[in-house]
């Protein structure tokens, strides 16, 4: 592998999950939560004293990370964002409202860490991540695991979504809630498990973010701009094309930096953000729908041997 | 069985209808018909707990059902079948009618969605295939078939005609009138088709600006002449002026 290859897919595939579950709690709730950034670094939180007090692989607690992530996503639910959808709030009450529920996991985050330093004298407000890990193949070991977890999370995720009556079912409250409604169907509970899996996606994709980059209680924050723009260059409307958005962002960045960097200088390492948001930006203006939009991947459809009008 | 009490209900702040009275019978075909804008629809989503209601009462069976959440309004035996967007365009035709039977237990959906195939033979051919890639006729017949996979007491049907080629429509109207004849099922129906709606239908409104301008037999609204001409757009025949009946058997084979 490259350089950049081995961390720039560990990133990425964090990415992935992130800008995942933002598209996944939108399609569902027209939330645009600003809360996954919180959500992401309370994964890695959850990663790093797993490691720290227990000891071992970070990867073993990561079901930790998606069973609290989950409970984190259904505490906004039940908290907030039920009683606004009940209101039928509008989607800016709704997103503002998250940046609200945000700043309080945010708080909490920092009183965490500082219950952390104080009681077992650590230093939690930068972690190397990755100092835990081992290699494979002279490379570190999570560039391998950390894409094959999130893929197994996703065809795990897919298989529920066209499989499972539920999962049908939520598609079809994606699509169309009234209809949906009059079905039977309860809105209520598809909301529910959005926010659910929209919180076990998130806090998985910051614990792998650590992996790659410095973790700090407001990690989150600071990759917020991809998150959403991973989501965006989705379409925003499709939950694969947010996945595979935020994977383009992660992969990306790394890329652009490593390549710029060595025709450039160094000093391209000041605007690494930017790389991905203008390749948002350049794809956004050619394709307004995001990827999702873009014909090619109705053309691998068809190479595939899918039937006309299947949408990506 | 559904009766409407001085129904006040719209969106938001908006009020649409304004003590609005309707009964729908058992077992016959209630049609409401009227201009753009008379709030037909906005009647059905009252009905659905989509609109918001201000003041009034919905009983169905002596059941209230105002304040109701639209997906308990299934388990109650209410089938609707909106305007646009009647089916999930993203799911297959076999899935969609698996949906429509959502509350039902998972082999007796698998038998009712058989049962619509017969009923319906046109959607056995295109079973596997997204339901956005029928045409226009062909979705109608699904959506409808996702209405009854209930097994309603009550079908509301939102202006099944809208969008369709005559003929097409025609043959919708066929089946809504078979499903009270053959199936007995009580239907409440909204269309713009309005001439060939009160042709079929029992009972008749007729509601303007969210009023309700007429009530009585379906057939009879078509012998009010000025009532017909200002808000249905139904001209009375050329040869006689003020007769909208009709033509009787004899009539027709002439």
């Amino acid at each position: 592998m490259t350089p950049w290859m081995s961390s720039g897919l560990i990133y990425a595939s964090g990415l992935a999950l992130t800008a995942g579950s933002v598209t996944l709690i939108y399609i569902t709730t027209r939330t645009f939560n600003f809360a996954v950034a919180s959500m992401a670094t309370i994964g890695f939180y959850v990663s790093y004293t797993g490691v720290i007090l227990y000891g071992g692989l970070p990867y073993k607690y990561y079901p930790f990370v998606i069973i609290i992530g989950s409970i984190v996503g259904l505490i906004c639910y039940y908290g907030l964002n039920r009683h606004l959808l009940r209101r039928r709030a509008a989607e800016i009450t709704l997103m503002m409202s998250t940046l609200g529920y945000d700043l309080v996991l945010l708080s909490m985050i920092q009183m965490y860490t500082d219950f952390l330093t104080k009681t077992y004298k650590l230093f939690p407000r930068r972690v190397t991540m990755n100092i835990y890990d081992f290699e494979l193949f002279g490379e570190k070991a999570a560039a391998f695991i950390l894409p094959f977890i999130a893929i197994v999370f996703l065809m795990g995720l897919h298989m529920f979504l066209t499989k499972t009556k539920f999962g049908v079912a939520m598609r079809a409250t994606i699509e169309n809630p009234v209809l949906a409604g009059a079905s039977g169907i309860n809105s209520d509970r598809v909301y529910l498990v959005a926010w659910v899996i929209g919180g076990g996606m998130a806090a998985l994709g910051g614990a792998f973010i650590a992996m790659a980059q410095t973790g700090t209680p407001v990690m989150g924050m600071f990759i917020i701009p991809l998150m959403f723009a991973g989501a965006i260059l989705g379409g925003l409307g499709s939950l694969y094309g947010g996945i595979l958005g935020g994977f383009v962002i992660g992969m990306t960045e790394y890329a652009g930096v490593f390549y710029l960097a060595q025709r450039f200088g160094p000093w391209v390492l000041g605007y690494r953000m930017g790389i991905p948001l203008m390749l948002m930006a350049i794809t956004l203006l050619i394709f307004p729908r995001g990827l999702a939009g873009i014909p090619l991947v109705k053309l691998f459809g068809l190479l595939a041997g899918k039937k006309r009008g299947v949408n990506a | 069985m559904l009766i409407v009490k001085n129904l006040n209900s719209g969106y938001g702040k908006l009020q649409i209808l304004f003590d609005l009275n309707i009964e729908v019978p058992d077992k016959g075909l209630t049609v409401v018909v009227g201009p753009n804008g008379a709030g037909k629809t906005t009647l059905l989503c009252s009905i659905m707990g989509i609109a918001n209601i201000f003041s009034g009462e919905i009983m169905f069976n002596n059941i209230p059902l105002a304040g109701e959440l639209t997906y308990n309004l299934a388990k109650k035996g209410i089938s609707y079948v909106p305007q646009m967007g009647n089916v999930f365009a993203e799911l297959t035709v076999l899935d969609n009618l698996h949906m429509a039977g959502y509350l039902m237990p998972r082999d007796e959906a698998k038998d009712k969605a058989a049962q619509m195939t017969d009923i319906f033979p046109v959607l056995k051919k295109f079973i596997l295939r997204k339901a956005g890639t029928l045409s226009g006729g062909e979705r109608r017949m699904l959506a409808i078939a996702m209405g009854l996979m209930k097994n309603p007491k009550l079908m509301l049907l939102d202006e099944l005609s809208t969008d369709l080629a005559p003929i097409i429509a025609e043959k919708v109207m066929m089946e809504v009138s078979r499903l009270r004849d053959e199936l007995g099922i009580t239907i409440l129906m909204v269309e713009q088709m309005a001439k060939r709606a009160l042709e079929i239908g029992d009972t008749a409104y007729l509601l303007v600006s969210g009023e309700v301008r007429y009530k009585g037999k379906a057939d009879s609204l078509l012998h009010e002449p000025e009532l017909c001409s200002m808000y249905l757009g139904i001209k009375p025949p050329a040869d006689k002026k003020n007769s909208y009946a009709l033509p009787t058997p004899e009539e027709g084979s002439e």
